[in-house]
């Protein structure tokens, strides 16, 4: 996937209002009326919040122009986990062949030290 | 079901291995040892450069078996033989419209009777600070999110 699509998933992330709107959406869809319920924060500002998360594909706002419910995407965060993956890929392989390696080290050092008796 | 570690963009990953650290210490630093490992499986590492004390830089080419080649490339920030090593982390963009960003590598070796226990830990956002503040704070957060997501995915 394109890694600024990444960047603006975790630009998003970065805040702790949006988590917590991210973290109540998780539990099933609400209205902006309802995300803005705990916090002291204006609805535009509760507003702006959500158009960060839209625009960063973490929720989707409903069609119905009056309650226009707000729910959870999860497949920016998936693609987050796998960026992650490729990660914990490269290394589990890369020390899978430490490993041996390794094993290779000490034989040859066994080698050695049987040579010198 | 990812690990509220791994939605926050940090890896850990442990690992025991029947050597004393000073040798997996070694593997780590000197290139000839590094050139050996470094890379998944079928990976070959024909170019390795890496001055390891504080301050030096490393950079490694990689080479799949179809001969297509990746350079990563750092700067050691902390080189304590043979218990601690910090390094920084990037891959060279392969496209220009990528953005590539610097990890930061923090490595323990402990010893565990003659064997090492390795402690692999790697995170984002070095280049940027204003978002490492945040990394604990998405731990927290997360716990209702990661749930939700490993329901939708079992």
């Amino acid at each position: 996937m394109a890694v600024d699509q990444l960047s603006s998933t975790f630009a998003a992330l970065a805040d702790p209002t949006r988590r917590a709107i991210l973290a109540r959406l998780a539990s099933g869809e609400a209205t902006v009326t309802e995300l803005a319920a705990p916090f002291e924060m204006s609805l535009p500002a509760v507003s702006k919040h959500l158009k960060v998360l839209e625009r960063a594909g973490l929720i989707a706002r409903g069609r119905s122009a009056q309650w226009r419910p707000c729910r959870l995407v999860p497949a920016q965060l998936r693609d987050a986990n796998e960026w992650l993956e490729t990660y914990r890929q490269f290394w589990d392989e890369s020390f899978d062949r430490l490993d041996e390696h390794l094993r290779e080290l000490r034989q040859q050092e066994e080698d050695e030290d049987a040579d010198d008796e | 079901m990812p690990t509220m570690s791994e939605t926050t963009r940090e890896l850990t990953i442990t690992r025991l291995f029947d050597a004393p650290r000073e040798l997996v210490f070694r593997c780590w630093t000197e290139p000839d040892q590094l050139a050996k490992w470094f890379g998944p499986t079928g990976f070959v590492a024909p170019s390795v450069t890496a001055n390891a004390v504080a301050g030096g830089a490393w950079r490694i080419c990689i080479r799949d078996t179809d001969g297509v080649e990746h350079w990563a490339s750092g700067v050691y920030v902390e080189v304590v033989a043979p218990e601690r090593l910090v390094f920084s982390f990037r891959w060279d963009a392969e496209d220009e419209r990528q953005e590539l960003e610097d990890t930061l590598v923090t490595i323990a070796f402990a010893d565990r009777d003659g064997k090492t226990e390795m402690t692999f830990h790697q995170s984002g956002f070095v280049s940027d600070p204003s978002r490492d503040g945040h990394v604990a704070g998405w731990r927290e957060s997360f716990d209702d999110l990661a749930a939700h997501l490993g329901g939708e995915r079992s």
